[in-house]
């Protein structure tokens, strides 16, 4: 009799369970162009922690490189050419602007509070192309053109930001977000060329490749981790990370070659 | 035994349906079967079962029906970055969005039906559910009432925001920035004509435009002007009034340098303040009160600009140019005015609107101009004519866009009947370019300007370039998102394939345009069908002759009749005493 | 008491005609009556009046009484005066604002609902004569309610497609085009429309649009598209089902009396 009703309640409870992640699955949308975040995420001090550096080549023909039109405001923006900013290599195919950071860590090293979190609006291009913005952080708009510009923000989980920032000014420090998020695009509509990328993140194990592809993630504590990247042409690789294991002091070696996405 | 199993089995039952039923309605909280099937049975078509503004008929929509599932939502009476009131969503149904295909749905659905799909549609977006505290409203306080002062200090703010990037120098939408917009779909749009309000999305009081210039349009390239995004947000009207004069100086003194220094610590100190009220953080009373003091310089601002943007609109739409209406050519004995002549002001515009050709393919689903107005004088000899319409890009040749597609030249087409009909009963040609019976079209190309084409037109496929042209006197012009074209010709020309005028004689008349920058080319178009004006006679000199004769003609009448009467009176009473 | 003058009591009744056929009918009852048929219909009330008055003698001579007493009788002088003074001003001021009035527009002709050729076609096949042609889905919604019901989802799928344009969201022929047209499109909510006419019309007219009108339909004004050349005859037909559906109207069918 005992069996009968703990068996019973086995396929009860199963089933409510069942019901519960039903209900919670279902509805998610794909979310294949964007970053992983771990569930929760404290911060302390970090010592003896290993590093994990790389770099991230492109593979495969390069897309023409294109010119931007410039019809407007040619005398500040159209200074010099500008191309389209969305695969940027170097001289071996070294990938600019790719994200390459920590999918699955939930202890480590605080965000460096001092560090200077701008994006500039210079020639009538943001720069740089791709941020990295801390959640509870405020990042400054800056506008170095005798021109007006509007950052325009396309976050869905934050609120979506739409500013105007005229010539006058210079400095425009925007409010900090609550939730981490991205990449999200950035627009100026005025200057329908501008475009660039932001991520909010909820902790500091995020790196930004450089000209020559490379990235670093410093003080991360001993242990197995997901490495994950992301590139504005080349997708992510969500479904397949790399897994790579740090030592304490250790330094590892992880090279990324991107495709771009179909 | 039995009965414990029995306690314990219904203990779990119920339990189970509790979990799981919780489990479902934190998914799906109060989804109204209700707001459900009147969503699925009148807004689907259009925005998509799962609201994802996909249905069927979004392919041809431009601007594209929305998307529920980004919580973007254009017209809200909330701050920046909010979702919208209950309230909003409600008004949007029940009025619609002019402009758009959005129709208002007062006529079909019942108050509680539109309250039902309120519901429903904010199930399509987490952050309705997920939203704690209600959100922010604009502030409508402190409204300055309409006054021509206060229009002409928004003016000069309509410069300073930098409002004419996008609307343009006196706001028809034809700003530097019109032609690459595009909205957070990646779907093209267009800055509004605000010399057009009818097609305002969210109405055309002086508190729609304040609230659409406060709390921007989500989703699309219009900012928001609320809070620090407010030039100089911190400062009264005089300090920033100070700052402007220094900050348009090419190089201020070490004085001017000071004296700006001080005013944006004091800017910098408001704006901070602003970012600690968007983050939800409390603020302190001194801090609250730099808020609201720098508030109210923004929202006194903000109504003299909103005072300035109803101004650039007539009162509504003006009544089409048809039966009473209908376009009358004036009479003058002078020369015709040229097209710079102020005499033109003189005169009423006649209000045709345009609308996509659908009829033949390559179809104009999604027009871009309004209408076209036009005004008419005529002499003994000639009439002149002035067409003007508003069109955001001038495009004088083909230009290829990746992002925004080819765009072709602009143009217009004046179109007539070879001759005009005898009757109301004589036929017409068809209206889209003729058919059997042939048209007589001006045809105006931007490029050229001061030249008309002269057609004669029997169909799509069967246009003939008249071969004796010249008839036709042409200055056309494009300024501030405007085209203004006017011709001249002689009341009747020597050509049999011409249209002959003469006053007093109703002729058809009908308009096609071409906005290059929407794909409009060939017959891909805007279009009217016909309409009909007349050189409207002078009035008759006759009307100060004829009715004093007539008054003098009634009063003999009446005279001679009294006297008839008296005569046969007496002549009876004559009878009746000799009787 | 002194009695009402049978000439007063004319002019009351003939006033009264006048303001009831130009009020009451053509304002209140229905649309304004065109001036001509009002001045027949005053002539007719005219002429019965005289008819009445002249009949016997003595009626005639008490109708005419208080004419003659205005014109000649010198109880009446400030009458007399004010009417030879307003009768006068009235004439003139009529001639003067005939003579200066604008010229009228052309008025429009149009026959709302022309009749049909004696066949229905679709392009140059004929279907069926205009009496016998029948929907051919239309027997689903008895048979099998549930293709009937696909077909009318279809329908709706055309018309959201194609129509709404201009015949409007809620059909009812105000569609973010309609403003632009001349005449409007068909409003469908309209209880004169879907009843007055079987599917075959309304296939006819949607098929062959504007240009397939008869001369007495303005065909040159109309912008309604010739549908077969866009649609198949299943399409045409399902939009049809989807007309009725959606307005709750029924088609008229030959046997319910004509």
């Amino acid at each position: 009799m005992k069996i009968k009703l703990l068996t019973s309640l086995a396929v009860l409870l199963v089933f409510s369970l069942g019901l519960i992640v039903f209900a919670d699955d279902h509805g998610k949308s794909d979310e294949m162009n964007k970053l992983v975040f771990p569930k929760s995420y404290s911060a302390k001090a970090v010592s003896g922690g290993g590093k994990i550096s790389g770099v991230v080549k492109f593979e495969g023909d390069l897309p023409e490189k294109k010119k931007l039109e410039i019809n407007k405001d040619e005398a500040v923006c159209g200074a010099e050419d500008k191309y389209d900013e969305s695969v940027v290599v170097g001289e071996g195919k070294e990938l600019k602007n790719t994200i390459v950071y920590l999918m699955d860590i939930s202890t480590g090293k605080d965000f460096d509070k001092k560090a200077k979190l701008e994006m500039d609006q210079k020639g009538c291009k943001f720069t740089p192309h791709v941020q990295i913005v801390p959640v509870g952080a405020r990042l400054t708009m800056l506008n170095s053109d005798k021109v007006n510009h509007n950052v325009h923000i396309f976050s869905s989980i934050n609120k979506e930001v739409n500013k105007p920032q005229p010539k006058v000014r210079k400095k425009m420090p925007l409010a900090a977000v609550k939730k981490a998020e991205g990449p999200v695009e950035v627009k100026c509509d005025i200057h329908g060329w501008m475009k660039a990328w932001i991520a909010y993140v909820p902790h500091p194990y995020f790196a930004v490749t450089n000209e020559k592809g490379e990235f670093t993630l410093e003080d991360v504590p001993a242990g197995t981790y997901k490495l994950g990247y992301w590139h504005e042409a080349c997708g992510s690789n969500i479904k397949e990370p790399v897994t790579v294991t740090v030592a304490a002091g250790g330094e590892v070696k992880q090279d990324f070659t991107l495709k771009l996405k179909k | 035994m039995f009965r414990k199993v029995f306690v314990l089995w219904s203990i779990l039952i119920g339990f189970t349906i509790f979990i799981s039923i919780q489990s479902y309605t934190q998914d799906a909280p109060e989804v109204s079967a209700k707001g459900k099937e009147v969503y699925e049975h009148s807004c689907a078509h259009c925005h998509g079962i799962e609201g994802r503004g996909d249905g069927s008929a979004a392919e041809n929509l431009l601007p594209k029906p929305r998307d529920f599932t980004r919580g973007l939502y254009k017209i809200r009476s909330t701050e920046s970055g909010e979702l919208p009131t209950d309230q909003d969503l409600f008004d949007i149904i029940t009025d619609g969005m002019p402009g758009s295909s959005m129709p208002g749905w007062e006529s079909q659905l019942k108050a509680d039906e539109r309250w039902e799909v309120v519901s429903y549609i904010k199930t399509f977006y987490d952050g309705f559910k997920e939203r704690e505290t209600p959100p922010r409203e604009i502030s409508l306080e402190g409204k300055i009432a309409y006054s021509a002062e206060s229009a002409q200090i928004g003016k000069t703010l309509y410069t300073d925001l930098g409002c004419i990037e996008c609307h343009g120098n006196v706001g028809r939408g034809d700003g530097t920035s019109a032609p690459t917009l595009t909205d957070a779909w990646n779907d093209r749009t267009w800055p509004a004509n605000l010399a057009e309000n009818w097609n305002f999305r969210g109405g055309t009081d002086t508190e729609d435009i304040f609230k659409r210039f406060i709390g921007g349009i989500a989703g699309s390239p219009m900012p928001a002007f609320e809070g620090d995004s407010f030039l100089h947000f911190g400062l009264s009207s005089e300090e920033s009034k100070r700052l402007s004069e220094m900050e348009n100086k090419d190089e201020m003194t070490p004085e001017e340098e000071e004296e700006s220094g001080k005013l944006y610590e004091k800017m910098d100190e408001a704006v901070l303040v602003a970012l600690d009220r968007a983050e939800g953080t409390e603020l302190t009373p001194e801090a609250q009160k730099i808020y609201d003091d720098a508030m109210k310089v923004v929202a006194e601002k903000s109504w003299h600009l909103a005072n300035y943007v109803k101004s650039l609109s007539p009162e509504k739409r003006p009544e089409t140019a048809i039966g009473n209406n209908s376009l009358r050519s004036q009479y003058t004995v002078e020369e015709l005015p040229i097209i710079e002549d102020e005499a033109w002001n003189t005169l009423e515009d006649s209000y045709y609107p345009l609308v996509g050709q659908v009829v033949i393919e390559p179809r104009q689903f999604n027009p871009t101009i309004d209408s076209v107005r036009v005004k008419s004088f005529y002499n003994d000899t000639e009439v002149a004519f002035l067409f003007t319409w508003h069109d955001r890009t001038h495009n004088i040749e083909v230009e290829e866009n990746e992002d925004t597609g080819t765009s072709y030249e602009d143009g217009i087409a004046i179109q007539f009947p070879v001759k005009p009909p005898k009757g109301p009963t004589d036929e017409k040609p068809y209206f889209l370019w003729g058919g059997k019976k042939p048209v007589y079209v001006w045809q105006w190309k931007a490029s050229e300007q001061d030249k008309i084409t002269e057609l004669t037109v029997k169909g799509v496929n069967n246009v003939t370039v008249q071969e004796n042209q010249g008839d036709l006197n042409v200055k056309g012009e494009y300024k501030d998102g405007e085209y203004r074209l006017w011709v001249k010709r002689a009341l009747t020309t020597d050509d049999k394939k011409d249209l002959q005028l003469e006053p007093g004689v109703f002729v058809p008349i009908a308009f096609s345009a071409w906005d290059g920058a929407n794909g409009d080319k060939d017959i891909k178009r805007v279009m009217s069908s016909w309409y009909s004006f007349v050189l409207e006679p002078v009035p008759s000199s006759r009307r100060f002759i004829y009715p004093p004769i007539v008054a003098l003609l009634s009063v003999g009448f009446l005279i001679g009749l009294r006297g008839f009467v008296q005569r046969r009176n007496s002549a009876s009473d004559e009878a009746e005493t000799e009787q | 008491m002194k009695r009402i003058s049978l000439f007063t009591i004319c002019f009351v009744i003939f006033i009264a005609c006048w303001v009831f056929l130009q009020f009451v009918i053509g304002g209140v009852i229905s649309k304004p009556i065109p001036n001509s048929v009002i001045g027949m219909y005053m002539a007719l009330v005219l002429v019965a009046i005289l008819v009445h008055v002249s009949v016997e003698d003595s009626r005639f001579k008490e109708f005419l009484r208080p004419v003659y007493e205005t014109l000649v009788d010198d109880r009446y002088r400030v009458r007399r005066l004010v009417l030879v003074i307003v009768i006068p001003l009235l004439l003139t001021g009529f001639s003067y604002t005939n003579l200066a009035q604008k010229t009228p527009p052309p008025g429009d002709p149009r026959d709302a609902h022309p009749t049909p050729p004696l066949e229905l076609k679709y392009k140059d096949e004929v279907i069926e004569t205009m009496q016998k042609a029948q929907n051919p889905y239309r027997h689903y919604e008895k048979d099998d309610p549930e293709t009937f019901r696909s077909h009318v989802e279809n329908g709706k799928k055309v018309y959201y497609d194609n129509c709404f344009y201009c015949h409007g969201d809620h059909l009812d022929g105000q569609g973010h085009f309609a403003h632009g047209l001349q005449p409007l499109p068909a409003n469908f909510q309209d209880p004169g429309i879907i009843p007055n006419f079987q599917e075959a019309y309304f296939f006819w007219r949607i098929s062959k649009g504007g240009p397939g009108l008869p001369a007495s339909g303005t065909p040159w004004n109309t912008a309604m598209p010739v549908w077969e050349d866009h649609l198949t005859q299943e399409e045409i037909w399902d939009v049809i089902l989807f007309l009725s559906d959606y307005t709750g109207y029924k088609y008229r069918t030959f046997g319910e009396g004509h």
